[in-house]
């Protein structure tokens, strides 16, 4: 079973629909009609919280604020106005991350994994596994399905820096500032050179991705 | 009150306490000079063989002096009168004063009569005047005594009581009376007649000069009354160049100054009402064709057919609209609004890029626009109203994926520039906007109905407000045809000052 989410929703169609779509999406929800003034021990064991800002009986910024004096749990914000002061003020309560209505299921999911995600990521790893690589950023190796490979001084950096930020694209503009030599006036065209010879060398693994219009990215890739 | 009768009360007020004031003056220079007049003539009588015949008989000495007559008129000293006192008056001493060819001032003084006093104000004459301590005390510290009171019949008594120059004898303090009768002038008010007709004229020629000012007054408010009764279109008269005339000019300036604000005022309602009226159409069209869908799918789903995906699509991507238009319409309202609807706070474009993306994802994958997007690895911090930028990225976004092409793409990405500045573009590989329209976009200022319109290219209501959220925030938009062929939008602006 996935991570345990608490829902506090007061419109029953909407509350029943996120919940479908939570389960659905492998977490196990747990539903509130209405807003509760929290006090320690209260609080179900969750993973994160998504909370409604117009409650009946508790205003959702309160319970926000009484959640935080005890709780660090990651609180996603379900806001239907369309107004900053309200988001800011959640933010600065202490609130994660909100999403306006109305909002695709896919768009909410996708939020409340991001947020799940978010701790891992923040360590600098020595060593990153991204499919069939291993590239250990500290010892300058990778490893493509257990073989070592050799890469140039420019190809290993590119690789980890594509490997540092794993399924985000990452701005050739970026890649050519920061990865190519600056002696030698890099352009994007050099760059797409380092990368194709880059990707012949990592063999059939298509792990170097390219973005339409943005740049590449690293995925677990699938085998040619 | 009415402004005449305040104007004579106050007349009045002043007049009567001033009128007052100056007849006690009157009085008390009068009384000075009489004491000063009956002083010199009772020395003179007396050292002129006055005091032989009083010391002579002090038992019946007294004398009745002739009238005397202030000093402003007298053409000699008054005569020394003396001898034993006769019960016969004299002719002048007669009657009561003759008001005649001296007028009313010109009037004689009423006579004194003198009483003989010892060392011990003793005196020997039975007919003298009781004595008593005001005098005697006045007459040891200031050489003079001086005693006034009124008789029971509203007469005036005057007693002056005089230390004579020499020691001794019955007649060492002399006792000079003066009675004014009652009718006298000289006690009470001067006559009516000399100070009421000009007061009584002076108030008469104000009440009588206020008529005109009253007047145009009257003719002032009722004008301005009509004004406000007409809406304040009928205007008021201005003429002269007085209080009044200024009055009535600061009456116009107002209403102009009230026509405009309501002009104002008039004008903002009816944009309300037209925002509000192509509001309803603007989300009624959508939910119409959404509203079709549904019934097309229901159908389908009755007669045991497949769903089509298309149909699908298009009720998701109708919905998908009317969301981005009521938000549109909220940022309309508060960019109308102006500044104090608009925060200012730092906002996070990584996070504000990834929360797009987010948003449209859902709709640009069943379409099949892949959908990315390329952000710096830290947070991109710039200083705004998050609603308001998410939304007119919002709008570029939305826009390249409702008209671009199946299998297209299209991209955001966020760059920093060296400059302490950043650099967000969004590019697709549509059908772009010719040359002409995109500078239209960027040059004209869309108003009203204008703006609202889905067609051409749906550079409607979310490219103005994308424009205006540009405008407001300092930043820079740029409209040019991508490297792939279709459009770039870019946005440049600087970054938030690093915090300290």
């Amino acid at each position: 079973m996935g991570d345990r989410i608490l829902l506090v929703e007061d419109d029953d169609p909407l509350g029943s629909q996120i919940v479908g779509h939570l389960r659905g999406a492998g977490f196990e929800p747990v539903w509130w009609r209405e807003g509760r003034l929290l006090v320690a021990g209260d609080l179900p064991d969750v993973s994160l919280v998504v909370l409604d800002l117009m409650l009946p009986g508790t205003y959702g910024l309160d319970m926000l604020k009484a959640l935080r004096t005890f709780s660090e749990v990651p609180v996603l914000i379900l806001s239907a106005r369309n107004d900053t002061l309200d988001k800011v003020r959640a933010l600065k309560l202490g609130a994660d991350d909100y999403m306006t209505k109305p909002f695709w299921p896919e768009e909410l999911v996708e939020r409340v994994r991001a947020r799940l995600r978010r701790p891992t990521l923040q360590k600098e790893q020595a060593v990153v596994e991204v499919g069939p690589l291993r590239i250990d950023l500290q010892g300058h190796t990778v490893q493509v399905q257990g073989r070592p490979v050799e890469l140039t001084r420019v190809e290993f950096e590119l690789l980890a820096a594509l490997a540092r930020r794993p399924q985000e694209a990452v701005t050739r503009q970026w890649l050519v500032e920061h990865v190519l030599d600056p002696e030698r006036e890099g352009t994007e065209r050099t760059l797409d050179v380092h990368v194709s010879r880059l990707r012949r060398k990592l063999g059939p693994v298509k792990c170097v991705e390219t973005v339409w219009g943005v740049g590449y990215r690293l995925v677990p890739g699938e085998d040619a | 009150m009415k402004l005449r009768l305040r104007l004579a009360l106050t007349a009045v007020a002043v007049t009567v306490p001033a009128v007052f004031a100056l007849v006690q003056v009157e009085h008390s220079v009068r009384r000075r000079t009489t004491d000063e007049v009956i002083i010199a003539s009772t020395m003179s009588q007396m050292q002129s063989g006055g005091r032989e015949r009083c010391e002579a008989a002090p038992e019946t000495w007294m004398v009745r002096s002739r009238a005397q007559r202030p000093p402003w008129e007298r053409e000699g000293l008054p005569d020394g009168n003396g001898g034993p006192p006769s019960n016969t008056p004299r002719p002048n001493d007669e009657g009561p004063p003759k008001l005649g060819a001296r007028g009313p001032l010109g009037r004689r003084l009423p006579p004194v009569s003198l009483y003989p006093f010892d060392g011990q104000f003793v005196s020997r004459n039975p007919q003298a005047p009781a004595m008593d301590e005001e005098l005697r005390k006045g007459v040891q510290d200031d050489g003079v005594g001086v005693r006034r009171y009124s008789k029971a019949d509203g007469a005036l008594v005057q007693d002056l009581l005089l230390r004579m120059p020499w020691e001794g004898g019955p007649c060492e303090y002399v006792l000079a009376r003066r009675v004014e009768p009652a009718e006298s002038p000289e006690v009470g008010l001067p006559p009516l007649y000399i100070w009421g007709v000009p007061t009584f004229i002076l108030l008469s020629a104000m009440v009588v000069a206020l008529g005109p000012v009253v007047q145009r007054l009257r003719r002032l408010t009722e004008e301005v009354r009509a004004s406000s009764g007409s809406g304040y279109e009928q205007p008021v008269t201005v003429n002269g160049s007085d209080e009044i005339a200024e009055l009535a000019r600061a009456f116009q300036q107002a209403r102009a100054e009230i026509q405009a604000r309501m002009a104002h005022q008039q004008a903002r309602e009816q944009t309300l009402r037209d925002f509000l009226a192509n509001t309803t159409h603007d989300v009624m069209t959508p939910l119409t064709v959404l509203q079709g869908h549904l019934a097309a799918m229901q159908q389908r789903m009755r007669a045991g057919e497949p769903l089509e995906s298309g149909l699908m699509l298009s009720a998701m991507s109708e919905a998908h609209y009317m969301a981005s238009l009521v938000h549109n319409l909220g940022a309309a309202a508060r960019l109308e609004a102006g500044a104090p609807q608009v925060q200012h706070a730092p906002v996070d474009l990584n996070a504000l890029v990834s929360r797009v993306l987010g948003r449209h994802q859902p709709i640009a994958r069943p379409q099949r626009i892949a959908l990315e997007s390329g952000v710096p690895a830290t947070p991109t911090w710039v200083m705004g109203d998050e609603t308001l930028l998410e939304q007119a990225v919002s709008n570029v976004v939305l826009n390249s994926i409702r008209y671009g092409r199946e299998d297209g793409h299209v991209a955001v990405v966020l760059e920093s520039t060296r400059q302490q500045g950043f650099n967000l573009r969004v590019i697709d590989d549509g059908p772009g906007i010719s040359e002409e329209d995109r500078s239209r976009i960027l040059e004209r200022r869309f108003r009203g109905n204008e703006a609202r319109t889905r067609e051409p290219q749906g550079q409607g209501l979310g490219l103005h407000i994308v424009h205006n959220v540009v405008e407001l925030h300092g930043w820079k938009m740029t409209l040019a045809p991508s490297e792939y062929g279709g459009l770039e939008v870019a946005f440049t602006g600087p970054l938030m000052p690093p915090p300290g």
